[in-house]
């Protein structure tokens, strides 16, 4: 399935750019995540636990970074293994724009769900999974611009 | 596993029994209490398998948890012999082999028994429409419709006895 | 008190031995328990192909009530994979398919890791903290995909996919075609389908080392099939397994095989020692049940200008799973389904080719039809396509090319069928009476010109029904083709019938209680039916084909008859008279100078208890045993004519079924209320694969509508009224004269749907060739064919 959003977050494009690719940040920001480790050079490996409709699983996943273009863009692909839930993997493109406000931030999502989850069909999983990208991208946008806060440099 | 003790009533009689709270009312019916006469067909309230009546109301026993029946007046169709309208039905359902694995039989009679008590003489799309919710891949639903209907003239004939 | 009959056959009796259902007391595989009983929950492969690189089974033990976490290896030392490699089919080649997967996994859905504890919920609750690590395989997911020259093989066993070829009729057609005033031609698909039994499958396996003895309870069709499967995967002598099918809820096909998780069960149960029960939820059941139907095909007929039939040439190619299904083998459905076109007709010159192809799908295997529907609904669009063609009405066309009987001095159809004879003429016409035909079609002809869109559908069909050894014997397949029965008078005069048959709803108990006691003049409570259970059934098939009556009635018939000339003997010594005086009349027996007054009751108390008191000096056999199968016909050909009335809204897509006929012969019909709910149920069931049904899979193999929410099975507001009629010809390879019905409504009601839908859209210009025929697909046909206008 295929989503697409953006966001603005007041922070400069920079700091947002910079934000995406360190652990601590995503563990704040992956919903259910309770553990990410690695770095965008190597690759970064969570846990996360989520449940989808009736269905709990623990996934154990790897997200690599590719297609970097430093301040402006990158790719997130990512490959989430479920157990006996099943799988998901997915790629989210990232691009970043200046914007009055700060940063505009859009994203293009490819997502893929197989093995039981995906038998629950399209309704839920769909759903689920904008859930998860608008959550991902909202903890992400209140970090930052809660930092940015702190920092006292704001855009 | 957190559990409660509920209290209700179970075709007449009270009960005390106790369930965990995540377990639903079809199982704790088949499992707890042993009526099994009430099934489970798809645990996801689609096929009316599991149709048992809470408080004069048909409801998918597959989508009730256990813990929400407490002090409720449940009904399966173990109840059967002392309500004229079931009997009506299991009556027509036999003379008209209305059913044939009889696996979907009592939730359908249980959804039959609320239309007869909202609509004593229903037509046959009215009949086709109540039972909609209920599958049956055994008999393609003919020989049902005409059981209900049957169950309705009889039941209207006998009104005074 | 219950009313006996006259004469059993015929009758149309409500089952009051089946009340019991209506009243909650059904006892299905479920509803049984037993001290100690534990519960398996299975972690299921969730990549249509791949390799289990680790599996992590300690989190699970935190789970209070999980007692164990067993793998395929741990089965692998008391359990053989099933080997399903048919000797009667070559080249329908199988790899080895284990109870849980040990390396390779093939579909969404296959057992790997099976969680057992104490109850149903802590097994899950252990499944979902099993880790299994996976290497994803590629896999091939649609026929395109697994016929490609590039095809990733589905098990890499094999290094292609094609499981099955076979040619039907000649090697070379084209002599009919060449000299063809019409030829036409079209193609087909047909959607892939589960069967969907209300009642899941399910299984309770008992292997007590005090006795060393193996009791199953499954929800089955066929028990003494496996009593032989699971004492041949676990080593054991047949004798030491019992297997019984209690009530079964609905099983259509679905119910006949040998399951790899239900195999599990078993092993699980001898590993532990404990008694072990499975249920399959619905979810799981969707990939986890077998399948049927899917498959393409080609069909080209040649006509002369007069509209007869001078040649058919077709193609299937069907779309199997990643294993053979066990024991039968999946290649049946596209057997049929390729031999079996053009049945009703004289056809000339016949060719079908049958292809099948592996992909990384669950098992398919028979279902309700087995493949007959798919050649129905093939050959009667081909003759509708001919008709038009040519010029003549349907129903015309039809008529002046139905077979009656085999050519003269053959043995056989051009395709190598082998029937007696059959009454499709006769069925059509009385079907055309009770449909009022001409007065449809002059009604379709004036609501055209007001827009409105009605079809009428036709299908002819012809059904290989009672199936026996001639089949499967020189198949190879170890599958029991008789049906017997084990008659016995009880010394108060009732009689007990154990027979091999077994009745998932169809009635056959019933009907053959029905019969039993009209052979004897008492009423049908008087005969104790038992079935479903090794221990106490004599030996044979069960149910499956259509074979209930036709074989199983048979050898109640011939039981019955043996232990009437018995009692006769001792009754005709008593009365001083010939047996052949002598007739039963309200249980008892009337003599020569009328009523005797003795009753049944009084000479089994004769025979059980004071036999010095027979005239004879002995006395007869109490419990007659039959068993028959018939032996000079592989299969008993029944036959019929489908007919349904339907509008289309052609700027909807919806379809409404406004009106269905049936007449159907299947010889004697011992009762018609039975016979005549499993046609409008089997029909009924073919309406939602000619509508509704089909599982829909992702491009790379991933089960995307598996709820009964996405997939459709019809419900009662959309059915129509179903017209049932019959002609009765009895097969003269039986006594009783009975053909199988249970799946004749499945056979015709596909392609009379299809036939009508293209007759609606006819006008149109509009055609559909995929079932089922959902509203997107009539759509793209009814604009396509605008813009073809344009």
């Amino acid at each position: 399935m295929k989503m697409q959003d953006s966001r603005i977050i007041a922070a400069p494009r920079d700091s947002v750019f910079e934000a995406i690719l360190k652990p601590e940040m995503l563990k704040i920001c992956i919903p259910g995540a309770e553990e990410v480790t690695g770095s965008a050079a190597q690759g970064f490996e969570a846990l996360v636990v989520q449940k989808v409709g009736p269905v709990k699983a623990k996934f154990r996943g790897t997200v690599k970074v590719e297609d970097v273009v430093p301040g402006t863009a990158l790719r997130l692909v990512g490959e989430g293994k479920g157990g006996a839930a099943g799988f998901a993997r997915g790629a989210a493109t990232v691009t970043l724009a200046d914007h009055p406000e700060g940063t505009e931030l859009t994203y293009e999502v490819d997502a893929k769900i197989g093995g039981k989850l995906a038998q629950l069909g399209s309704r839920i999983i769909d759903g689920f999974a904008r859930k998860m990208a608008d959550q991902f991208f909202e903890r992400f946008k209140k970090a930052l611009e809660i930092e940015t806060t702190f920092d006292g440099s704001t855009g | 596993m957190p559990e409660d003790t509920i209290r209700f009533t179970l075709n007449g009689r009270e009960v005390t029994v106790s369930a965990r709270s995540r377990g639903h009312l079809g199982d704790l019916l088949r499992y707890e209490l042993g009526q099994t006469g009430t099934h489970i067909g798809c645990e996801h309230g689609v096929c009316g398998a599991c149709n048992v009546m809470m408080n004069g109301r048909v409801v998918r026993s597959c989508l009730t948890l256990a813990v929400q029946i407490a002090g409720a007046e449940i009904e399966t169709i173990e109840h059967a012999r002392s309500d004229r309208s079931t009997v009506a039905l299991q009556n027509a359902f036999v003379a008209r082999n209305a059913f044939q694995c009889g696996y979907c039989t009592p939730g359908m009679i249980m959804t039959a028994r609320e239309l007869l008590a909202e609509n004593a003489a229903p037509c046959r799309e009215e009949i086709r429409d109540a039972i909609s919710g209920n599958l049956c891949r055994c008999t393609g639903y003919q020989a049902i419709v005409e059981a209900i209907s049957d169950a309705a003239v009889t039941l209207r004939e006998h009104a005074d006895d | 008190m219950t009313e006996k009959t006259t004469n059993g056959i015929g009758a149309p009796l409500p089952r009051e031995s089946a009340r019991r259902l209506a009243e909650g007391r059904g006892r299905y595989v479920d509803d049984i328990t037993m001290p100690g009983l534990l519960h398996i929950a299975f972690v299921r492969a969730p990549f249509a192909h791949g390799r289990v690189l680790k599996i992590e089974k300690d989190d699970a033990f935190e789970v209070c009530g999980v007692v164990a976490v067993i793998e395929g290896k741990d089965l692998a030392e008391i359990c053989v994979p099933y080997d399903t490699n048919p000797t009667g089919v070559p080249n329908h080649v199988s790899a080895p398919q284990p109870p849980l997967v040990v390396d390779e996994s093939c579909f969404q859905g296959e057992a790997v890791v099976a969680v057992v504890a104490t109850s149903r919920a802590a097994a899950e609750d252990g499944a979902e903290l099993v880790f299994v690590d996976w290497d994803e395989l590629p896999a091939s997911c649609s026929i395109e995909e697994a016929q490609a020259d590039s095809a990733v093989p589905a098990h890499t066993n094999f290094d292609d996919n094609l499981t099955l070829k076979h040619r039907f009729g000649a090697v070379d057609v084209s002599d009919a075609f060449a000299n063809a005033a019409h030829v036409v031609e079209s193609n087909f698909d047909f959607g892939r389908q589960t069967g969907v039994t209300l009642e899941p499958r399910g299984i309770i396996a008992h292997w007590d080392p005090r006795t060393e003895e193996l009791e199953v309870w499954q929800s089955h069709q066929v028990p003494w099939q496996m009593r032989e499967v699971y004492a041949t995967q676990l080593g054991l002598s047949p004798q030491s397994v019992r297997v019984t099918a209690p009530d079964v809820g609905g099983a259509f096909g679905l119910k006949l095989h040998a399951y790899a998780d239900e195999l599990a069960v078993v092993a699980v149960s001898k590993l532990m020692g404990r008694p072990v029960k499975y249920i399959v939820d619905r979810l799981e059941a969707f990939t986890a049940d077998a399948h049927a139907r899917e498959a393409r095909a080609i069909c080209r007929m040649a006509l002369d200008p007069q509209g007869h039939i001078l040649g058919i040439d077709a193609r299937v190619d069907a779309g199997f799973g990643a294993y053979a299904m066990h024991p039968r083998g999946s290649f049946g459905e596209a057997m049929q389904a390729a031999q079996m076109i053009g049945a009703p007709y004289k056809v000339g010159a016949f060719r079908a080719e049958v292809f099948g192809w592996r992909q990384n799908k669950p098992p398919s295997g028979a279902y309700r039809g087995v493949g007959q529907p798919i050649a129905c609904a093939i050959t009667e669009d081909m003759i509708d396509l001919a008709a038009s063609a040519v010029g003549i009405d349907p129903v015309e066309m039809r008529r002046i090319n139905y077979r009656s009987t085999l050519d003269e001095g053959a043995r056989a159809t051009e395709a190598g069928l082998v029937i007696e004879e059959l009454s499709l003429d006769r069925c059509l016409a009385k079907l055309i009476n009770a449909m009022d035909y001409d007065r449809l079609r002059a009604e379709q002809t004036a609501l055209r010109g007001k827009g409105v869109y009605r079809g009428i559908g036709l299908a002819s069909f012809v059904e290989l029904t009672g199936v026996g050894a001639g089949l499967y014997g020189p198949l190879g397949l170890t599958v029991a083709a008789n049906e017997a029965c084990r008659l016995t008078l009880q010394p108060d005069g009732s009689l007990t019938c154990a027979t091999s048959v077994t009745d998932q709803g169809q009635g056959t108990l019933s009907a053959l209680a029905q019969l039993i006691a009209g052979e004897f003049d008492i009423a049908p409570d008087k005969v104790r039916m038992i079935a479903g259970d090794t221990g106490r059934t004599p030996y044979g098939g069960g149910a499956w084909a259509s074979r209930g009556m036709a074989l199983g009635g048979e050898a109640a018939k011939r039981a019955s008859e043996r232990m009437r000339e018995g009692l006769f003997e001792v009754a005709a010594g008593i009365l001083q008279c010939e047996p052949s005086d002598l007739s039963l009349a309200n249980g008892a027996v009337v003599g020569p100078k009328g009523p005797s007054g003795l009753t049944l009751a009084e000479i089994a108390a004769i025979c059980h208890y004071r036999p010095y008191d027979s005239p004879l000096g002995k006395v007869p056999q109490m419990t007659i045993e039959e068993s028959f199968v018939p032996s000079d016909v592989p299969y008993i050909a029944s036959n019929g004519v489908h007919a349904v009335h339907i509008e289309v809204d052609p700027d909807l897509g919806t379809v409404m079924l406004l009106d269905y006929w049936v007449v159907d012969d299947c010889g004697t019909v011992v009762n018609p209320l039975l016979v005549d709910e499993q046609l409008r149920g089997g029909i009924v069931q073919g309406i939602g694969a000619a509508l509704y049904e089909e599982c829909l899979y992702s491009e790379d193999g991933q089960f995307t509508n598996g709820t009964l929410a996405d997939y459709v099975v019809p419900m009662a507001c959309e059915m129509p009224d179903i017209h049932v009629g019959h002609v009765t010809t009895p097969t003269r390879s039986t006594g009783l004269g009975a053909k199988g019905v249970g799946e004749a409504g499945t056979v015709g009601a596909p392609g009379a749907v299809r036939t009508a839908l293209n007759d609606a859209l006819s006008p149109l210009g509009a055609r559909v060739t995929q079932q089922p025929f959902t509203a997107s697909r009539i759509l793209e046909a009814v604009m396509a064919a605008e813009a073809a206008n344009k």
